[in-house]
């Protein structure tokens, strides 16, 4: 039994390591995401985070020495060089006549606040603003023998406690996501090619025709699967490893460090899914009659595992979701990467439920194998 | 020995099969022949086990395919129709990966790989990738693998199909010598001069039924015709002989 296994299982790697141009179509996900993330990464990062200067063009400063004062201290300046930000500031002609008589002087911002890259810097000016505003009417407060804490009848106080990884929580989901999803896409031709493919060369038909099992058969193939599958996902792992390692993470004061033990980790739990992923990918191909159907129905497919992965990236009823395969090997992959305690239980449950899986698209596709219907594609 | 009795099967709202026996026996080559869909190739592939009969049932060696296949496919070669040829594979390294699923050692396994490939006298192509292989070098390519493992059956699905001059007389040449060892040949073909150059018993099927049997000579004898081809074009009916 575990002879022919072998035996089978050689050829499909032999067979599979001949055709190299659809095994690096494969493998080329695992070596492109984490660039393609990195470079995303560095982009979302310097979008976030606004340079700590702010530029904006102030009009008719003179007639508010003070508030510009007062602006620069909060590094809020007029600027004309090339980052100055499309802020306009504008100082109305009666400020300096208000301000003195103790009435409204008014002020008026001008910026589209449609754009995503601005709404932050306004946000900042108008807080700042704010506080100026609070300030001063304070004084006035005092001047009048009123104590100026009367103005708050509630102080607000906001603690953050954010720890500079757990800023990074979307990052990490997407981080890992395209890291699990590897498992999933870097063997998918190979997938279709030994089954849909091997029944539309006719080969199937001969190789069923020998004294083997259909689960031999299954095995076999699902094991040459799910190793191109495990060398995609240790490729992604090295990959990322360097690809985040130039992000700029100092930003935002977190980062995410990919070290051996995590890889390690990874490729433990990636076995189970990579098992399950070429179970499935095989069944999945088999129900199909032709190469080109496998090909749309994979593609439909996968979009289960990405489904659940985002579940997670986007912490989407993360209570339930953890528990479910996939899902919860993505939650655990970001616990470790967090520094936080392994949540063991949830690993170690959605492990053996991801083999269990694995056992029935297996049992499920080796009996179809054993369907003239299946074998001839009728 | 291959023995069908009573062989029925529908496919697709076709009778493919309907109540074929007959007997192929050690030492002998049996030929199967009939017009285009006549149901040969759904006979042999029930023979194989890969297709299972609505009734009836197909025995090698006295084992029934249906209840023991694996003990019924150990002593069986098989020379499909098509190929099927892994094209990313060299001969050797196909018929070496075919003899080892048939049971033999790897050391086993790589001599007799060698001794086909020169029986079949293959070896400038022996490690050449089998794509872009001419149809005759893939019929080669089958027919090794299909006696690597020396199977006291051996069952060919129209073997002579593309084959050169040369490659047809290699191809007889081979057939006799397996029939002069003791194994049972049974192969379907069309060719009408193949079937009278080589058969002990053909087998002569129309509509999923045998319609006569008996040496190339009886079954001349029996229509009073010269020739097999004359003698089959009146067994089958002139509609269908047209159709072949």
């Amino acid at each position: 039994m575990m002879n022919l296994i072998r035996i089978l299982y050689k050829k499909e790697m032999l067979d599979a390591s001949r055709d190299k141009r659809s095994v690096m179509a494969g493998l080329y996900y695992a070596i492109g995401a984490p660039i393609v993330m990195c470079l995303l990464f560095t982009v979302l990062l310097k979008q976030l985070s606004s340079p700590e200067a702010l530029e904006i063009t102030i009009e008719n400063a003179n007639g508010a020495p003070n508030l510009v004062r007062y602006l620069e201290g909060q590094d809020i300046s007029h600027g004309e060089s090339s980052g100055v930000k499309a802020i306009t500031l504008v100082i109305s002609e009666q400020y300096p006549v208000h301000m003195s008589e103790g009435k409204s002087a008014e002020v008026i911002i001008i910026a589209d606040k449609s754009d995503n890259k601005l709404i932050k810097s306004v946000r900042r000016l108008e807080a700042a603003l704010a506080r100026y505003n609070s300030e001063v009417a304070g004084l006035r407060l005092i001047s009048r023998g009123i104590d100026p804490s009367i103005m708050r009848a509630v102080s607000v106080q906001t603690q953050d406690q954010a720890t500079p990884d757990s800023k990074g929580g979307m990052f990490l989901g997407i981080a890992t996501l395209s890291i699990i999803i590897a498992l999933f896409y870097s063997a998918m031709n190979l997938a279709i090619d030994t089954s849909a493919g091997e029944r539309e060369r006719n080969s199937l038909a001969l190789l069923l025709s020998h004294p083997l099992s259909s689960t031999q058969i299954v095995l076999a193939k699902v094991a040459a699967i799910a190793s191109y599958s495990m060398i995609g996902l240790v490729l992604v792992l090295v990959v990322s490893k360097f690809a985040y390692g130039m992000v700029p993470w100092e930003q935002l004061g977190f980062s995410i460090n990919i070290d051996i033990m995590f890889i390690l980790f990874c490729t433990l739990i990636g076995l189970p899914i990579a098992l399950m992923s070429a179970s499935l990918l095989v069944f999945v191909s088999f129900m199909a009659k032709s190469f080109k159907e496998a090909q749309s129905y994979v593609a439909f497919v996968l979009f289960v595992p990405i489904g659940l992965s985002m579940m997670t990236t986007y912490d989407i009823g993360t209570d339930y979701v953890q528990w479910i395969p996939i899902a919860a090997q993505q939650y655990a992959m970001i616990e470790v990467i967090k520094g936080n305690e392994l949540p063991l239980l949830q690993v170690l449950l959605s492990s053996f439920s991801t083999l269990g899986l694995f056992a029935i698209f297996a049992a499920l596709s080796s009996r179809m194998l054993k369907s003239e219907k299946v074998v001839f594609g009728l | 020995m291959i023995e069908v009795t009573e062989l029925r099967k529908t496919i697709a709202n076709v009778q493919a099969l309907n109540g074929l026996s007959f007997k192929a026996e050690n030492g002998k080559i049996t030929g199967l022949l009939g017009p285009n869909g006549a149901g040969k190739t759904t006979c042999l592939r029930t023979v194989f086990g890969l297709l299972q009969a609505d009734s009836g049932e197909a025995k090698i060696d006295d084992v029934n395919v249906a209840v023991d296949p694996m003990s019924a496919k150990q002593q069986l070669g098989l020379f499909p129709d098509p190929c099927g040829l892994y094209e990313r594979l060299t001969p050797r390294e196909y018929v070496q990966f075919f003899a080892q699923l048939s049971g033999m050692s790897v050391q086993d396994a790589k001599s007799a790989t060698q001794n086909v490939l020169n029986k079949l006298q293959m070896n400038d192509i022996a490690d050449r990738k089998c794509q872009g292989f001419s149809q005759g070098q893939r019929m080669k390519t089958a027919l090794a693998q299909a006696i690597v493992h020396k199977p006291t059956n051996i069952i060919l699905d129209e073997p002579t199909r593309g084959l050169d001059v040369m490659s047809t007389r290699i191809l007889r040449d081979l057939l006799l010598m397996l029939k002069e060892q003791g194994h049972c040949v049974l192969f379907s073909s069309h060719v009408m001069q193949e079937v009278a150059a080589l058969c002990d018993h053909v087998v002569v099927m129309v509509k999923g039924k045998v319609v006569a049997e008996g040496s190339p000579q009886e079954l001349c004898d029996k229509t009073q015709k010269d020739s097999l081809e004359e003698a089959f074009i009146t067994l089958i009916g002139s509609d269908e002989g047209l159709a072949a």
